[in-house]
């Protein structure tokens, strides 16, 4: 409900008596926020509301700034816009997100871009930041698209990717990458891994410049050069068997 | 990939116990169902079968095992990995291997044992299932033992533990399409473990009130969980007293199931059994105070205005 | 107490065919020649059916039940019911729960339905979840044919003693008859193998063969005198070049009443997946020329859906086609299931010939009270989308639109589109209910004559014939209007068909040591308690001649 897909073009009064869930009871929005400003597909947000869910859920467009924690479901489903939270989020960030970019500058849950239950894929597409650190299951089924955490992750980031990018700017706890399918992770930290990860050579992929490039717009070192250092490069899961890589900096 | 026990005593010639203790946890499990049976199929019984178990220690079901693998603690998860990567004839390091505590000539003889045989079988404990990634290692098992029919027969089923756990799993199931982890609150049932699961919810205070019956949550939930319960009003239905029924604001004492109380339970298969009472209680059966209760609160207006809602929608948001 | 005036009423039982005709119904809920006083709805310019009947679907049971919990992402985006006072939520989609597997057949004006495949063992399980399913009667088939006593039996040679097992295992289920499926394929698919050619000998056993079982199963059901026939799922389902197997088992049921479950899936030519093409026209020129033999159509719509059946073998070639999600349940002594989530692209040749084919034998056998509708629910897709199928049969012009859309490879593999013939509504009417009523031996239901149980579809006279089928006006169940204008009013209990076969008083005695050798539950809780059943209403078994 909160999302400018839903509020771009109501007037303050619709937006107020928009009816949103308190458990199992329906109340007006204006029961919870004060809603003043221009008709616009800018949403800003002020307040603690980390236990307001779905925020931004299957937005189309526009963004969204919350001054203040979230809930879970941020950008869940969303297909487009962008999303920046200046504090803490909860679990399932842009779960099964089709694309938009999401900024969470504080830390934030776990399953991050993943699968819902049952779901055979996660995030199609599109870029998710979190500043801090992530719980379980980061990235769980990501098809495409781009993940980057500044501080550690916990146990099975990656699990069962299927594709697209995870950077680990503070490394993770035990399980990374089980059993993905394709798909890469960068990690700037040693990893522990998996027993079924075989240890392939040392590069300098091209893309990793390609990336530092695009990820400098956001304020992100990613390092690439040959002389800062080298990636070891992990091939896996081979219990899948899978043509994953992870790619774990070594610094000159 | 599962199959009832009754498949188990006929056919299984290689049964494996991963993360559980039978010996001492499921007493009739060895005798009645799985290794001491003789059968149409298996005529010389214990002979017919081999058995490996696997777990952290070496428990009181070791002796009864011809195999005992001793995994290291938190590595079940890696050690089903490298099996699953080892029956495709993938390449695993011999250091990557001695991690989990075993050696390649162990998981050699173990793969050899288990495309060899004509139909194997996986029980897993809460050694599994509960110790550090949860379901994700009992999902691991569950893949192996999928994996395995592209050689022979092979099933996978947990060890539930007490009480009727898979009856409200099939119940649940059945009315709502979902397992556990359930929340009504649209009026229509909605699923995510780890948000709407009950240790979750009670451990981020989101509920107002609970209703428990015929468990003790006070005893195995964490902290925070059990304090929301003494906050809030709890409601608990059980024929004694336990640690949820001393926080607990009311205690129903009911009849005891399957004692004094008859019904249907499910074995850890899904096969239902009648339970036929053997006594008579001067307590109320569960059902009959739930039925009360809800009589109770169908006099009470509906907590939905009339016409509020559609009555079906064509697709959830 | 209800009059129903001035309708169009199609009533095939009773060779009514669009005349306007009224119906009065008295307070049990059944036709009666006049009634006094009471709610009259005035039906003029409307079309009146009997209420439908599902011949063949799957709506409870643990193999379902497996399937609701394998597809949490299917529940997620279905429709859903919202709880009111009176009723409750549900979801609905591939695997509907129980509260809207009711509602959603209610709502397209079906009022029975068969539960086609029930494990002995776990019935029930089966019987408390139909219990659950409100608005509609039901009834369910036991499977038999690979239960291993049973086999034992009849590899012994001795019949009496297999037609006795029979009936002690239709009476312990509290069933309505016999499901035969892949008969003596399950059994060898417990040890990884399947049974595809009805001469040999089935694994595990030295002269049993599938095409014996056959034979002796159809004969146990005559001699019972089962309302129902045994109903069929023939071996090899779903391999190119089938066909051959069909027309086999056909043969060996000759003289026999015999119901063939979902034939499309086993009306196929060709001998590989490049290679398979329908061969519907020589299965449905079986069915014109020996009227003892029913069928439904099992047909195929595009879209997701979870394949489930007792047939193992093929769901784990179905599973290694796919690569998706897959799961097994083998229920002990008597059969297996297995369940895998499953998406019918029209750009698949197989899936294309598939559609076809369920299509074609609907509109070959020329006869509508052979071939009824029918999705297999869930397999070829759910039965919520039956008002598809109808519009396919009923409109040539939008057969041919949707032919289009196939693939170009498809041309010379499939008949369909030689095909002119469309359904009139009296022979919807035949095929969705009057037909599939007297298969089941259900003669108080899809017959609007007097005596017979009062369950009326009402529709409101539409060009668009899906939106029309899926649309009642009202929906009436045993005299009582469950459905007025799209809102569902009442949900009564439904009632619960079985029959009770008799055998030998011995035959308990000698089940006991057989059946506490293998099975792992004691002999007396075996059997299901009447209790147990909701509402039950126990059938004739017409010229029972067992002694």
């Amino acid at each position: 409900m909160l999302s400018p897909t839903v509020m771009a073009e109501l007037s303050n009064s619709e937006i107020r008596a928009l009816v949103v869930y308190h458990g199992k009871r329906q109340v007006p929005l204006e029961e919870f926020f004060d809603v003043d400003g221009e008709r616009s597909d800018e949403l800003i947000i002020h307040g603690e509301l980390n236990k307001v869910r779905l925020i931004g859920r299957a937005m189309s467009k526009g963004s969204i700034t919350v001054h203040g924690t979230v809930g879970m479901h941020l950008g869940a489903c969303m297909t487009g816009g962008s999303i920046e939270v200046h504090g803490d989020a909860g679990d399932w960030i842009g779960a099964e997100m089709k694309n938009g970019f999401i900024h969470v500058h504080g830390n934030a849950g776990g399953q991050i871009g993943a699968a819902y239950r049952g779901a055979l894929a996660g995030m199609k597409n599109g870029m998710i930041i979190v500043d801090g650190a992530a719980g379980l299951e980061v990235g769980m089924r990501m098809r495409r698209g781009t993940i980057i955490l500044g501080g550690a992750a916990k146990d099975f980031t990656g699990l069962q990717m299927k594709g697209g990018t995870i950077i680990l700017r503070s490394g993770a706890e035990i399980r990374t990458g089980a059993w993905m399918n394709r798909g890469t992770i960068i990690s700037l930290q040693p990893l522990q891994m998996m027993p079924t990860f075989a240890y392939a050579n040392d590069f300098n992929p091209t893309f990793a410049n390609v990336y530092a490039k695009q990820l400098k717009q956001h304020g992100i070192d990613l390092p690439f050069a040959v002389s800062q250092g080298t990636y070891q490069r992990y091939a896996g899961d081979l219990s899948v068997p899978g043509k994953g890589e992870i790619l774990v900096w070594q610094p000159a | 990939m599962t199959c009832t026990l009754g498949e188990v005593k006929q056919r299984a010639d290689f049964i494996v116990y991963w993360g559980g203790n039978p010996a001492e946890c499921h007493p009739r499990h060895f005798t009645k169902y799985t290794i001491m049976q003789k059968s149409k199929f298996l005529p010389r019984g214990r002979k017919d079968r081999t058995m490996v178990l696997v777990d952290i220690r070496e428990t009181k079901s070791a002796k009864a095992a011809d195999i005992f693998l001793q995994v290291k603690p938190g590595k079940d998860f890696e050690l089903i990995t490298i099996l699953r990567a080892l029956i495709k004839d993938q390449h695993v390091g011999d250091e990557q291997i001695s991690q989990t505590g075993m050696t390649r000539e162990t998981l050699d003889d173990l793969v050899q044992r288990m495309k060899s045989c004509k139909f194997g079988c996986f029980f897993f404990g809460m050694g599994l299932s509960m110790t550090r990634g949860k379901h994700m290692n009992s999902a691991a098992l569950l893949t192996l033992a999928a994996e395995m029919n592209a050689f022979t027969k092979f099933v996978a089923m947990p060890m539930r533990g007490h009480g009727n756990v898979t009856g409200a799993d099939v119940v649940m199931r059945w009315q709502t399409g979902y397992p556990f982890g359930i929340t009504f609150n649209r009026g229509y049932p909605r699923y995510n473990p780890g948000e709407f699961s009950t240790v979750d919810v009670l451990v981020r205070g989101d509920c107002d009130a609970a209703f428990i019956i015929g468990a003790d949550p006070g005893a195995t939930m964490p902290q925070p969980a059990i304090d929301h319960l003494k906050r809030i009003p709890t409601i608990c239905l059980d024929p004694h007293i336990t640690h949820t029924s001393k926080l607990a604001r009311v205690h129903i004492t009911t009849a005891a199931q399957g004692i004094a109380a008859p019904g249907t339970a499910y074995r850890m298969d899904e096969i239902p059994l009648p339970l036929k009472p053997a006594l008579k209680s001067p307590y109320p059966t569960d059902e009959e105070v739930v039925r009360r209760i809800n009589e109770a609160i169908a006099q009470k207006p509906f907590w939905l205005p009339e016409g509020s809602q559609p009555q079906m929608i064509s697709a959830q948001v | 107490m209800l009059r129903i005036t001035g309708g169009k009423t199609y009533d095939p039982a009773n060779g009514i065919d669009g005349q306007i005709k009224d119906l009065c119904i008295d307070d049990n809920g059944t036709f009666v020649p006049s009634v006094d006083g009471g709610r009259t709805i005035d039906a003029s310019g409307m079309i009146v059916f009997p209420g439908g009947v599902d011949v063949h679907t799957h709506v409870a049971g643990g193999a379902i039940n497996f399937a609701r919990a394998m597809t949490p992402e299917d529940h997620r985006r279905t429709q859903a019911f919202i709880r009111t006072q009176s009723r409750r939520s549900g979801l609905g989609g591939m695997a509907p729960t129980t509260f809207a597997t009711g509602y959603l057949y209610a709502g397209m004006g079906f009022t029975t339905v068969n539960e086609a495949a029930v494990p002995v063992l776990s019935a029930r399980h089966t019987h408390e979840e139909l219990a659950d399913i409100p608005i509609v009667d039901k009834a369910t088939l036991t499977l038999m044919a690979n239960n291993e006593i049973m086999l034992d039996q009849m590899q012994a040679g001795e019949y009496e003693r297999a037609r006795n097992v029979v009936a002690w295992y239709i009476w312990a289920a509290k069933s309505f008859g016999v499901k035969a499926v892949n008969p003596g394929g399950v059994a060898a698919w417990k040890w990884g193998s399947d049974a595809k050619q009805l001469s040999d000998p089935i694994d595990g056993y030295h002269s049993l063969t599938p095409g014996k079982i056959v034979s002796m199963l159809a004969t146990i059901c005559d001699d019972l005198g089962l309302p129902h026939p045994m109903h069929l799922h023939c071996n090899n389902l779903g391999a190119p070049g089938n066909i051959s197997t069909t027309l086999d088992t056909l043969k060996h049921l000759e003289g026999h009443r015999a119901h063939i479950a979902h034939s499309q899936y086993h009306a196929y030519g060709g001998d590989g997946w490049d290679t398979m093409c329908s061969a519907t026209a020589q299965l449905a020129e079986y069915f014109n020329t020996h009227p003892n033999i029913t069928t439904d159509a099992g047909a195929v719509l595009f879209g997701d859906t979870v394949t489930i059946t007792a047939d193992g073998p093929w769901q784990h070639l179905l599973y290694k086609l796919t690569g998706r999600k897959w799961g097994n349940l083998d229920v002990e002594n008597e059969t297996g299931c297995g369940i895998v989530p499953y998406t019918y692209r029209p750009s698949n040749l197989v899936n294309a010939v598939q559609w076809a084919s369920g299509l074609e034998l609907m509109l070959l056998i020329r006869n509508p009270w052979q071939v009824f509708l029918s999705t297999d629910h869930p397999n070829g897709g759910c039965f919520w989308r039956y008002p598809e199928i109808i519009q396919l049969l009923m409109c040539a012009d939008f057969r041919s639109e949707c032919i289009a859309k196939l693939p170009d490879k498809i041309k010379g593999k499939i008949t369909l589109p030689e095909i002119d013939r469309e359904y009139t509504l009296y022979d919807v009417a035949t095929s969705m209910s009057a037909g599939p009523a007297r298969a089941l031996g259900l003669t108080q239901k899809g017959n609007l004559g007097v005596g017979c149980d009062a369950d009326i579809v009402i529709y409101e006279e539409e060009d668009d014939v899906a939106r029309m089928f899926s649309h009642p006006r009202y929906v009436i169940k045993a005299g009582e209007v469950v459905i007025e204008d799209g809102d569902i009013r009442e949900t009564p209990q439904g009632r619960e068909f079985l029959v009770k076969p008799s055998y030998a008083p011995e035959t308990d005695e000698f089940m006991r040591p057989l059946f506490e050798d293998c099975y792992t539950m004691s002999f007396d809780n075996y059997p299901v308690e009447m209790e147990r059943i909701e509402n039950p209403n126990i059938q004739e078994c017409v010229n029972s001649s067992a002694d």
